[in-house]
């Protein structure tokens, strides 16, 4: 934990209201993005991330100071944000969901030329942000603390209570589905 | 360097190798087979592309109104327990500058309203309130004297019908209640025997007749 958020935590401990601004003003931005990222939409993340940072300042004394404050924050709104999804059920279950994380899964169908056949990267990011939204939250949630925040593996299985294997399992199979997404509409608009 | 690995081991740990998180080993093992294999070469720069391309995404920024909802959704609690604290010590200061006051005016108002002197009127007060305390056990104590006779007769007559089935009992065992027993016993199947329905005779109107 960085001695500047160690000294905030100890700050808020005494109820300086000065410090909670402080720390909201710190890592709202962060925590928008990731609920952001869970939800789709930024009403949304703005609920949670207001609902990620009262429970945080009202559970301060239960911090684990040794922990990352960043970590701690992030881990509660992506739990908020999954929870909301899982209540609202926006998104049918993607073919994804029905496997087990280690076991095989079950593949999508790929009605895309072989990577063999020498495919370019020839993406447009727009369209790749649409793909985004359509992965499953959990997937989303990995993407966003691995390439927006640059979390390792063991701080997003820190973060997201998971084990380090289903990280990596997670991550790879986001890359595959968005990449045989990616080459059917990138190749064939 | 030749390696064994096939282009699915090698393709199953593309993205971990983008990311860096993988042993320097096996990094080793799999850069060997990418620079032989056109397939997973093209398929680690998609990978490529996919890590650059997350980490572009568009990013929103904090709504304005987050850090006061925040502030005061965590500072309330603590503010209203510090307006009550005020508001109390605030009030019990004016009550007790009132009585103080009122005190120290009352000889004064009270040769002018025409009001008993500050003595009588504590006597009074005292006297009132002292009256008000005991009139409540007063008037309980006159119900419990106009209630109390009659609820004693209600438990003696409880008492009574307890005793009843011993008497029956009793009465029962002499040899004149046992003839009247079973004369009154004869007497009741006899009548029912008479008046008991019939598939065809159903209803009071058959019963009489049959009388």
């Amino acid at each position: 934990m960085a001695g500047d958020d160690r000294e905030l935590v100890r700050r808020c401990l005494a109820k300086d209201e000065r410090a909670y601004r402080e720390l909201v003003r710190a890592y709202q931005t962060p925590v928008v993005n990731l609920a952001w990222r869970i939800t789709g939409n930024a009403d949304d993340a703005a609920e949670v991330a207001q609902e990620t940072f009262i429970r945080v300042l009202r559970s301060l004394h239960t911090y684990d100071p040794e922990r990352p404050l960043r970590s701690w924050l992030f881990k509660i709104a992506s739990n908020l944000a999954l929870d909301l999804i899982r209540r609202r059920k926006r998104r049918p279950l993607a073919l994804e969901d029905l496997s087990d994380e280690d076991g095989p899964a079950i593949e999508a169908v790929d009605t895309g030329p072989a990577p063999d056949e020498g495919i370019r990267v020839e993406w447009a990011e727009e369209r790749f942000q649409a793909l985004v939204g359509e992965l499953p939250e959990h997937y989303r949630a990995i993407l966003h603390l691995r390439y927006r925040e640059e979390f390792s593996y063991e701080e997003i299985a820190e973060t997201l209570e998971i084990p380090l294997g289903t990280v990596k399992v997670r991550l790879h199979r986001a890359h595959e589905n968005l990449r045989r997404k990616l080459n059917v509409r990138g190749t064939k608009p | 360097m030749k390696t064994n690995l096939s282009c699915d081991d090698c393709r199953r740990e593309l993205t971990a190798l983008v990311d860096g998180a993988i042993h320097p080993a096996v990094a080793r093992a799999l850069q060997s087979h990418i620079e032989e294999c056109d397939g997973c070469r093209a398929r680690l720069e998609e990978h490529r592309a996919i890590a650059v391309w997350a980490a572009r995404l568009p990013a929103i920024e904090a709504p304005a109104w987050l850090e006061g909802r925040v502030v005061a959704a965590v500072t309330r609690p603590a503010r209203i327990r510090a307006f009550v604290r005020r508001a109390g010590a605030a009030s019990l200061a004016a009550s007790f500058a009132v009585t103080i006051g009122l005190l120290a005016l009352y000889p004064r108002l009270a040769a002018h309203f025409g009001l008993p002197s500050a003595g009588s009127a504590l006597a009074h007060t005292v006297a009132s309130t002292i009256d008000f305390l005991v009139a409540i056990p007063k008037q309980l104590a006159a119900e419990v004297l106009f209630y109390g006779p009659m609820a004693r007769q209600v438990w003696l007559a409880f008492h009574t019908l307890a005793a009843l089935p011993r008497a029956a009992l009793v009465v029962l065992q002499s040899p004149d209640a046992q003839v009247a027993g079973v004369l009154l016993l004869t007497l009741g199947v006899a009548i029912y025997w008479i008046l008991r329905p019939r598939s065809h005779e159903r209803g009071i109107g058959h019963a009489c007749l049959a009388l």
